[in-house]
């Protein structure tokens, strides 16, 4: 079976389920005794079972198996939730992330399962030898009735009076059997050569769905003998027995008002975790607040969704940027002609436009809350790890950002988190002296302000020293005795976004060594944004990222060179200056000018662009984009600044692939592509 | 005889012209034909047979010259220079033509697959050379001969 087409679908269903996982995860390991999160944990390890072994990922679809092995005997409390316990589920949730991730990467086959599967089979076992079998099936035996409406028996009734006869067909797959679904529609189809199928439990959609455990029971009315039904199924893979019996109209059970429920799992949507604004998990103590507002909450308003391809909003991003410049040309027709209607009529389509694109943007935002899910699990890990009693408090969760953004922003937040609690939080013993709670709290807050999300991190820790900074970036040699004195201490605490800088006396495994601070900003530079750090000794400190809404738009300077125009983000800029050529001197063969007692080199742009014909040389006054890489800064010297224009960024492709200097393309209003330049690392 | 001719296998070829030469590409790799009538935008440090960008209804597409890329010296395109729009995995790439000459099918067995006539062009970027009647069209590897990577080993081995 081709089923590449649904792994999109699929994954995303999977990292779904993951996350609930996630959640549900950690509030049980604060309410051992909620039977509704474990069964919220149950339904997603079910759904993860069903939906990977149709799949074909068996690995995936064993160690879920293994996990729902558990959570049966936990949900029927014959095995006690124990911190031992926990800790495998979360070992195991680590293990299906790492194989979803290994999915997508097409390494699945790598990622060694046998030890966690061993540790989730122990527990199984160690059970399944003490239960009887029979009580089970009794149980079962139990909750699973056919029941018919009026209608449905008056129709059975009449095919009887035809001549046929009515059995019921207890079917039980085997515990292996990986194709339920498909099994049991093999099953369905074979019956329906043979007569008329009159209900089945679970119905028959539930079953084509895998919307059941082993069992299933079918009624038919068929003309042929039952020895030969029973033959018929057994021929069906996979069927380990069938009970059937002849079942006399007089006995047929009509349908029970309140609707008896199937008992087992029904993997219906598990319903949305309703959103708080302020979520609060602590790694350590027992106290949550989460778990029991949602407890018993009515669902609150869910409206229908649909999934939608990323490239489909795309392409729709794209044809609306087609339609922008396809208005401004009619706009420039219609300033020619001069008709009032016209004029009239542009104008409306001007703001229909507008709506239009803003609409689009709106559908590719993402919540927050699909980064920040992940971190209360870090932190309870990283505060298991230090030893360091912290809490996660969650804010403004319900921000949103676009998709773009949101896939970028995670590795980034968990590097400062780290730093937060690593290097932030102190040791209970250390706070309690200090006359802090024992427990330190990193806060997380998203917010929308203007056209950009502002997310601050804070902690209640022990701040950053700037004198220990300087002397850590004394020591390191990134800066001089001399350069040191002119600094503030805002100025000092910077320092610690210096490439190859870290505050850490020792390298710890839980900041990491490789990446410091500096690539995060990087990181946060690359998305368009800005990040800054405020520290108070012995308060704490903050962390605050401004990010754009939308990568898919962004505001550009154009200029102009020779013939060519070139867009450049203002993000990117650090300001524009306006430079006579008197003001140029020549310093080790390099142009540069003086911008506020400061020295700026400068660079004909046409130089590093290969642009002919530029005009800048014949100019007395020149302007001027000065770019800010860190510390550094470089003047572009371009003809002339055009104007400000927000501009849809496309991608070069991958033909062309990554050409220094150049971030991407864009299409202006007269149809013509401009590049948008990045010179930022040129600097 | 004829319905043996109506049986045998047939390839749709997108016959051009680089210069005099005639060459050809499958044409289940070619998405359209465009004239370049809008203007190229340059993209600087950009590989040497790369032209430019265009806009195609709001996709960006890269433009090679095919005479650059296989070093021909050429006069200056003329009118009838077409751009051939392919496409290479996912990406579309827009081929500079002296002229498209016509769509041709021809039958496979007439498909030799170890060019022995190149006029020029590295044998590397060829995947065959059809014979029709007294026309031999050139066909193109269009992986090799718009992949970026085999051309700066190419090069280096050049110089080297």
């Amino acid at each position: 079976m081709d089923t590449s087409q649904y792994l999109n679908v699929f994954m995303d269903e999977c990292q779904e389920h993951l996350q609930i996982l996630n959640q549900s995860l950690l509030d049980l390991e604060k309410e051992p005794d909620n039977a509704e999160l474990l069964h919220s944990i149950f339904r997603s390890a079910h759904t993860l079972k069903g939906a990977s072994a149709t799949m074909g990922f068996n690995k995936m679809s064993n160690v879920t198996h293994a996990m729902e092995d558990v959570l049966s005997l936990l949900r029927k409390q014959e095995l006690q939730i124990t911190p031992e316990i926990t800790n495998l589920l979360f070992d195991s949730l680590d293990l299906l992330e790492a194989l979803a991730k290994g999915i997508t990467e097409g390494r699945e086959e790598d990622i060694e399962v046998a030890g966690v599967l061993q540790r989730l089979k122990k527990y199984s076992r160690q059970k399944e030898e003490a239960q009887v079998e029979t009580a089970q099936a009794n149980e079962r035996r139990k909750t699973l009735q056919l029941r018919y409406t009026q209608e449905e028996k008056e129709n059975v009734t009449k095919l009887i009076e035809e001549g046929n006869s009515l059995y019921h067909l207890d079917i039980h797959l085997k515990q292996d059997c990986l194709l339920k679904g498909a099994r049991a529609f093999m099953i369905l189809r074979e019956l329906e050569a043979v007569g008329v199928i009159a209900q089945t439990v679970p119905s028959a959609k539930e079953l084509e769905d895998e919307q059941f455990e082993l069992e299933f029971i079918i009624g038919l009315c068929s003309k042929q003998p039952l020895g030969k039904i029973e033959k018929l199924i057994k021929r069906v893979t996979d069927v380990k027995e069938v009970k059937s019996q002849q079942v006399k109209p007089e006995d047929i059970l009509l349908e029970r008002r309140d609707k008896p429920e199937y008992e087992e799992v029904t993997t219906q949507e598990s319903p949305v975790p309703d959103r708080k604004e302020q979520k609060s998990v602590s790694a350590s103590t027992s106290t949550s607040t989460s778990t029991q507002k949602q407890k018993g909450a009515v669902t609150p308003n869910i409206y229908p969704t649909v999934r939608v391809d990323i490239r489909k909003l795309d392409s729709l991003m794209n044809l609306i940027a087609e339609l922008v410049i396809n208005r401004s040309q009619i706009e420039q027709l219609s300033s020619e002609i001069q008709d009032q209607r016209l004029e009239e009529t542009v104008e409306h389509l001007n703001r229909l436009t507008i709506d239009l694109r803003d609409q689009v943007l709106k559908t590719r935002m993402v919540s927050i809350d699909q980064v920040f899910s992940r971190f209360p699990r870090l932190v309870r890990d990283l505060s298991k790890n230090t030893g360091k009693e912290v809490e996660l408090r969650l804010s403004g969760v319900d921000t949103e950002l676009d998709r773009t953004v949101i896939d970028e922003i995670g590795d980034p937040l968990v590097h400062i988190i780290r730093n937060c609690v690593d290097h932030g939080i102190e040791e209970p013993k250390e706070r309690e002296a200090a006359g802090k709670s024992k427990t330190g709290v990193v806060t997380m807050d998203a917010y929308q302000t203007g056209n950009s999300v502002m997310i601050t991190v804070t902690d209640d820790g022990k701040g950053i020293d700037p004198e220990k900074v300087a002397i850590s970036a004394l020591e390191k040699g990134f800066v001089t005795k001399e350069e040191l004195e002119d600094m503030s201490d805002q100025d000092k605490i910077n320092l610690i976004f210096l490439p190859g800088f870290s505050t850490a006396e020792k390298v710890s495994d839980v900041s990491g060594r490789g990446v410091g601070m500096d690539a995060v900003r990087a990181k946060i530079s690359d998305l368009g944004g800005v990040i800054g750090l405020s520290s108070e000794p012995g308060q704490g400190s903050k962390f605050t990222i401004q990010l754009p809404l939308t990568l898919a738009i962004i505001q550009t300077l154009l200029i102009q060179l020779g013939e060519e125009v070139f867009a450049i983000p203002t993000s990117f800029v650090d300001q524009t200056i306006s430079v006579h050529k008197k003001e140029i001197k020549i310093l080790r063969h390099q142009e540069v000018t003086l911008m506020r007692g400061e020295v700026l080199p400068l660079m004909r742009l046409q130089d590093y662009l290969g642009v002919k014909n530029a005009k800048n040389t014949d100019l007395d006054e020149l302007d001027v984009v000065v770019f800010k890489s860190g510390e550094k800064r470089l003047g572009c010297i371009v003809d002339s600044l055009l104007r400000q224009q927000d501009v849809v960024i496309k991608s070069l492709g991958s033909f062309l692939g990554e050409i220094p200097g150049i971030a991407g393309a864009t299409i202006l209003g007269d149809g013509k592509v401009a590049l948008i330049l990045d010179l930022r690392n040129v600097a | 005889m004829k319905k043996e001719e109506i049986r045998e296998e047939t390839s749709q070829l997108v016959v051009f012209k680089l210069g005099e030469e005639e060459f050809g590409v499958n044409i289940l790799q070619v998405r359209e034909i465009e004239k370049l009538d809008q203007g190229l935008t340059r993209v600087p440090k950009a590989p040497r047979f790369v032209e430019g960008v265009i806009n195609l209804r709001g996709e960006i597409i890269p433009i090679v010259d095919l005479r650059k890329r296989f070093g021909l010296t050429l006069p200056a395109l003329g009118l009838d220079s077409r751009v051939i729009i392919v496409e290479i995995g996912d990406e579309a790439v827009g081929m500079l033509v002296d002229a498209v000459v016509e769509v041709l099918r021809v039958p496979v067995s007439a498909i030799e697959s170890t060019p022995s006539i190149t006029k020029g062009v590295n044998t590397y970027y060829l995947a065959g050379v059809a014979k029709v009647e007294e026309r031999l069209i050139v066909l193109l590897n269009l992986e090799r001969a718009l992949s970026q990577e085999e051309a700066a080993e190419l090069s280096k081995a050049e110089l080297g």
